[in-house]
This record gives structure tokens, C-alpha cells and sequence, in this order.
């Protein structure tokens, strides 16, 4: 679960990060006043807030929010407003939305700060050692670029679950980004607040990117983005209640409600439920060497639940993109039976007007396939994969 | 012989009175897999789906021998029962569950460190040594006794591979699968090293898919290996776009995106045969000559 940038601010400053003052607008009129109380004179930064990096760089969609990207810069008070107003309701298209963007509802305000120099930090799971590391760069644009590139401007610091930073690590930091002394003290106290946040709150990525250096040598977090895991949400319900439900499509959420995984492509006309990802990535592939796309994908996982499940497939049964459907399930833990049940249920609910080809191997399969079979619905059986993409791409042919 | 678990492994089965266990539990113990004990907090003393419980995984070694546990606990209490495991010393551990928080993953994988203990998974469908022993979730009548190895990184496309080594005509000598989840507790190295060591093993399935850098150390313990079996792989995730995510991280880590199209070529290099759908996998054991041309 993601957060935006003010909520992520918030927490690390319960951690002993510095961040600038700063408040949230909703509207225009709104946006003049937090301006006003968080610096009297300015200059001002106004940030859109969407869960996104790169919004500096990005553009609106309407032409009313004008060129500027996500994230303005601004001295005379008597803008404020018009700004707040051009972003406020606009469309921020960047490198990490996705062709439609996503809206802004909301904006951010800070003061701005004058920092001397800027750098990258971050904390992010390392899956193959695995550990929890640290990312430091001077850099703070183009970092995937240095990634694949120069490799060496990268510092990477494992670091231990409970372990505060250690004198060594410190000097290593300070030396990489030539720190003057003076900031030795607060550099200590910006890592390990970023880690000790990181470890409580089950976060798996914590990226603050710049980190400003003042002319006190002071350290100060310009932005701020974190990444939690869904899986531990149940120890943080605070966490939970910070979910902003217009950053998610209307169908993830449905799907998630019922405790599936549902994602859906920016092209494509085939929608598939699934029992795992890796199947949903296996029949893209197929689909990919057919020239032809998938439009979205539901993943039921283990579900044991014969009314969610159907729920489920209504999702995907009533996307207006869908114009087949692959029902691709290899039962284990799940029981093949209760996908067809819930094939029928939802197909009897909102109808079944495209066509729809199911396969199923594993456990309870023939149970499964004689409920369909005898259901009178218009099901096209498969036996392999394979099968089950050539038989629906010629359904949908023949049915153009 | 076969890797992990056979006829002969003692199984004990932790989380064992849920209902999802009993059902898995008896349909393992048809499947022949010597299942002695099971284990559930304050229910020790009784017989549940005809097998002795015991209170504590301690007990449960003590008065059966068992040494693998194949573990049905909700997610969030894994941590507390691998601990159980390790400190009872067994030899493997199975965690079918799904949704293991990273952090606890994180603290799992410090305890399994200088430890006898192999832990399969979370996040998967388990092992089965087909004919012997069934330590999971897997799908009823596809195994077959025979000598391809299985491993895979995905829960469900592990049963897809064993339907592919079934269309070559070939048996499984043991399936692996190695779980779906961010961190897991073994990896394909691992499962290499074991299956070269197996003599019943001839040849070997190995299914990878995007994320993580899994199938690149694969491809690279492979080929220092001094006498290498063959091994028939599919990574999945060619045609998918990325996630849309939030800030640069994670690409850094991996240093730059890593693409499915870059697993199969540090894999090919490595002498991998490498097919590029998941239903080509039984032409490719064919082409070896293993399996019958007939089915």
C-alpha cells in the first residue's frame, strides 16, 4: 500500500526527520490560507499529490492546468490561488502513472527551503540476500540510469534488522557524499530514524528523494514517499486508515475487498481469471506471441469462498473492455467445483454475453467440468493453456 | 532416492485440526505420505483425521521421530511456528500459507541461518515425491513416478509443469515448489545442488518468473556445475508491462529493470534449454529423449 507525500512526511517527522512546514488544500481558497500559515512571504511550493514519482517532470492532460508539471515554484502570494486552481482537479500524466495519469484532489504547500546541496536516500528490501538496504546517491534524477550505468555512485549498505547505524557506516556515508563534518550528528539521526520508521511500520520501500542539506548543515527531507506491505496492514490500522481510495481503480478495490488481486493493462480486450500471477503472466505471454493482449486479469488466489469468488468474476464479467474471457484455474488448494459454482452464479446475475472458454486441472476438476457442462450456459471447455487461448481467440472471432 | 521427502520421511503436521488441513492431511495420507503427528496448541491428547496430536512440535519429535513438518498455520502465525520447527531440528519445513508479512520473512531467515532447517516456501503447494510422499496442497491424479525433477517459482504453474513432464511421458521424480512471495526460504540453487546429488533425477523442470534475480543464480551455479543434467526452463512474464510504481528503488536494487527476456538469455548462456511457451516444455524433454514421442 502506497501513501502520498504529505502522510509520508508526517511519519518521518515522528522519527526525528526534519521536514518543512507544510499543509494540505483541497481547494483554491484553501491552498492561499495553508500558504499564508506555513510562510507569511514565500517563496512557496506547491505539489500535487498523486502516488507517483517524477511529478516535477510530468504534465497535465487538460490545457487550463498549463505547462508546468506537478510540482510549481512560487514567490508572489497573488499566484497561490490561480495555481492551486489550474492543478486542482486536473490530470498528472509522469513517467510512473501510465498514460491516463492519475487526478489531483488534493495539494500540498510548503515553504520553500534553500537547501546547498541535495541527495538521494532510500530503504528498500534487497529479496536476494535478503535484507533490508540502504540506497545513497548524489544524484537525484536519472538514479536508474547510474543503476545500470555506473554502478559505483551508488552506495548500497546492508543493514541489520535491529541495528542502528554504526560509526563506520557513518563515515562511509559522509565520505561518499564529501558531507561536511557538522551534519556527521544529523545524518546519524536522518538514517536511523528512516530505518527505525522502516522497521515499525512494515514499510518496503521508503524513498526520500532530495534530502536537502541547509546552510547549517542541517538535513531536511524535500519529499517523501513510502511503500507498506499488504501483508502485515493487520498490525497497523492507522497505516490502513491513511489508503486513499481514488489512487485505486474502482475494480482493484472491489477485487480487494473480497481479498483478490485484480490489475488491469492500458490495452487489450481479454480478461482472464486466474488461481496465481504466474498463470495471468503465462497466458499474457501466450496472448503476446499471438499478436493479441490481455485487458485485465483477476487473481482468486486460494479462495475457498464460493460467493466471493463469484463476486469476483462479475468484475471481470462486467469490465465493458472484455470482450472474452479465459477462466484458467489449476486447482490445489483451491477446489475447481467452486469456480464453476461461481461461474454460474455470477453469469446468471449479469449475464454472459461474450464468450467465455474455461479451463480447469486439479483438484475436484471433473466435478467441476459436469456442473458446467450441465449448466446450459454457452462454456467452451479447454485442456491445456494453450488450447484455451487459440479456442477464444476464435470464439471472439467468429462472434465479430 | 528422490530430494526432501519419500516413502520413508516421518511428516508431522502443523496447524493439523483447521479445516483446510484436514482436508489436505487426507488426502496426503491416501496418497501413502507416512504422516505420524500433527500439532495444535491445547489439543494435544487427542487423535484428529486418525493421527496423534501433540500440543508442542518438541513433543511431537520426541514421541514420533518425524523430521519434515508441512505447516497449515494462518500467515501471520508462521514466524512462531518455524521457530518451533528449527528449534526442534527438523529437516524440512513446508509453509503452504499465503500473505507472511516481509518483516517476519526477514527475521525467519535469521533463524534458519547456521541451522539444520530447510524451509520450502511460503506461498506454495509444497513437495511431492509422486507414489511416496505428498508434503502440501497438490492437485490430485497428475504425479507420476518417473525421473524429471521439478522446481518452480510459481505456485500454480508448478502443476503446469507437471502436466507438461506428463505430456512428454515422463514421471516426476520429486516437485518442488518454491513459493510465490517476495522472500522465500529456498531457492533454485539449492534445489540444483539436490537434485544433481539425486541419482533417480535425470533430468530436471525449472520454471522462473519475473522478479528478483532468482534465475540468474541459477543460471550461474549451473553452469560451474562439472557434470550437469539437462534442464528444460519457462520464465513467465515476457509479454507483461511493468507495474506502475512509486519512486526508483526496487530498480536499483536489481541494478536496472530486469525483463523476463534477460532470465532467459543468462539462462540459455548457461546451457539451459529454455522454451518460450510453458506448453513447449514436453517437446523440449522429447527433443532429449526423455518421455515417449507418442503422447
Amino acid at each position: 500500500m502506497n501513501i502520498h507525500e504529505y502522510q509520508a512526511k508526517k511519519i518521518i517527522s515522528r522519527y526525528g526527520i526534519n521536514i518543512p512546514k507544510g499543509g494540505i488544500a483541497y481547494t483554491p481558497g484553501e491552498a492561499k490560507r495553508v500558504a499564508q500559515r506555513v510562510s507569511p512571504r514565500g517563496p512557496w511550493v506547491l505539489k500535487a499529490q498523486i502516488q507517483s514519482g517524477a511529478r516535477a517532470e510530468g504534465h497535465f492532460v487538460e490545457k487550463r492546468a498549463g505547462k508546468e508539471g506537478g510540482i510549481r515554484f512560487l514567490t508572489g502570494r497573488k499566484d497561490i490561488f490561480e495555481e492551486a486552481q489550474k492543478m486542482l482537479g486536473a490530470t498528472l500524466v509522469t513517467k510512473q502513472t501510465g498514460i491516463k495519469g492519475k487526478l489531483v484532489s488534493k495539494i500540498y504547500i510548503e515553504e520553500f527551503i534553500r537547501a546547498e546541496r541535495i541527495f538521494y536516500a532510500s530503504l528498500v528490501i534487497d529479496r536476494m540476500v535478503p535484507c533490508v538496504t540502504l540506497l545513497i546517491t548524489a544524484e537525484t534524477t536519472n538514479i536508474i540510469d547510474l543503476a545500470v550505468n555506473e554502478q559505483d555512485k551508488i552506495l548500497r549498505i546492508n543493514l541489520g534488522l535491529n541495528d542502528k547505524i554504526n560509526t563506520m557506516q557513518l563515515t562511509q556515508i559522509m565520505t561518499f557524499l564529501k558531507l561536511e563534518e557538522r551534519s556527521r550528528k544529523n545524518l546519524k539521526a536522518f538514517i536511523n530514524g528512516m530505518h527505525q520508521a522502516f522497521m515499525d511500520l512494515d514499510a518496503i520501500m521508503m524513498e526520500i528523494n532530495p534530502v536537502g542539506v541547509d546552510e547549517r548543515g542541517d538535513l531536511i527531507a524535500l519529499d517523501a514517499k513510502i511503500a507498506f506491505d499488504n501483508n502485515a496492514l493487520f498490525r497497523h490500522p492507522d497505516i490502513v486508515q491513511m489508503h486513499d481510495d481514488y489512487e485505486d481503480a474502482a475494480r482493484v478495490l472491489k477485487a480487494a475487498k473480497y481479498g483478490f488481486h485484480y490489475q488491469e493493462f492500458d490495452t487489450g480486450s481479454i480478461g482472464c481469471i486466474v488461481n496465481g500471477d504466474g498463470i495471468a503472466l503465462t497466458i499474457a505471454d501466450m496472448l503476446h506471441n499471438r499478436t493479441e493482449q490481455m485487458a485485465c486479469f483477476l487473481n482468486v488466489k486460494g479462495g475457498v469462498d464460493k460467493d466471493k469468488i463469484a463476486a469476483g468474476i462479475k468484475i471481470i464479467m462486467t469490465n465493458p473492455r472484455v470482450e472474452g474471457i479465459l477462466i484458467n484455474i489449476l486447482g490445489g488448494f483451491l477446489r475447481c467445483n467452486l469456480v464453476a459454482d461461481g461461474i454460474i452464479a455470477a453469469a446468471s446475475e449479469v449475464g454472459l454475453n461474450v464468450p467465455l472458454v474455461v479451463r480447469f486441472e486439479g483438484t475436484n476438476k471433473d466435478e467441476a467440468q459436469e456442473i458446467l457442462a450441465t449448466s446450459g450456459l454457452p462454456v467452451i471447455m479447454a485442456h491445456t493453456m494453450e488450447e484455451g487461448v487459440e479456442k477464444l481467440l476464435k470464439a471472439m472471432e467468429e462472434s465479430d | 532416492m528422490s530430494i526432501l521427502a519419500d516413502k520413508t520421511t516421518k511428516v508431522l503436521v502443523q496447524g493439523i485440526t483447521g479445516l483446510q488441513a484436514s482436508f489436505h492431511v487426507k488426502r496426503s495420507l491416501a496418497a501413502g505420505t507416512k504422516i505420524v503427528a500433527g500439532v495444535s496448541p491445547q489439543r494435544g491428547g487427542t487423535v484428529h483425521v486418525g493421527v496423534p496430536v501433540y500440543d508442542t512440535v518438541r513433543e511431537a519429535v520426541a514421541a514420533t521421530g518425524a523430521s519434515a513438518s508441512v505447516m497449515f498455520v494462518p500467515a501471520r502465525f508462521v514466524k512462531d511456528a518455524v521457530r518451533e520447527a528449527v528449534e526442534a531440528e527438523l529437516d524440512v519445513v513446508v509453509t503452504i500459507a499465503y500473505g507472511v508479512p516481509i518483516r517476519d520473512m526477514l527475521e525467519i531467515k535469521a533463524m534458519l541461518k547456521g541451522s539444520k532447517t530447510l524451509l520450502i516456501g511460503p506461498n506454495t503447494p509444497g513437495i511431492i515425491t509422486p507414489g511416496e510422499a505428498c508434503l502440501g496442497i497438490f492437485p490430485e491424479n497428475i504425479h507420476h513416478h518417473g525421473d524429471v525433477g521439478v522446481v518452480s517459482r510459481s505456485s500454480t504453474l508448478t502443476y503446469e509443469a507437471v502436466l507438461e513432464t506428463d505430456r512428454a511421458g515422463c514421471g516426476q521424480s520429486t516437485v518442488v515448489g518454491l513459493g510465490d512471495d517476495i522472500i522465500i526460504g529456498t531457492d533454485f540453487v539449492e534445489m540444483l545442488k539436490r537434485f544433481h546429488q539425486d541419482e533417480k533425477t535425470k533430468a530436471i523442470v525449472l520454471l522462473g518468473k519475473l522478479g528478483g534475480m532468482f534465475e540468474e543464480a541459477a543460471a550461474d551455479f549451473y553452469q560451474k556445475l562439472p557434470n550437469k543434467k539437462p534442464v528444460v526452463s519457462y520464465v513467465a512474464g515476457t509479454a507483461v508491462p511493468f507495474d506502475y510504481k512509486m519512486g526508483y528503488a526496487g530498480d536499483i536494487i536489481t541494478r536496472g529493470k530486469i525483463t523476463a527476456e534477460d532470465k532467459k538469455q543468462a539462462m540459455r548462456r548457461a546451457g539451459i534449454i529454455v522454451a518460450d511457451s510453458i506448453n513447449e516444455i514436453h517437446k523440449c524433454l522429447q527433443e532429449l529423449g526423455y518421455g515417449k514421442e507418442s503422447l
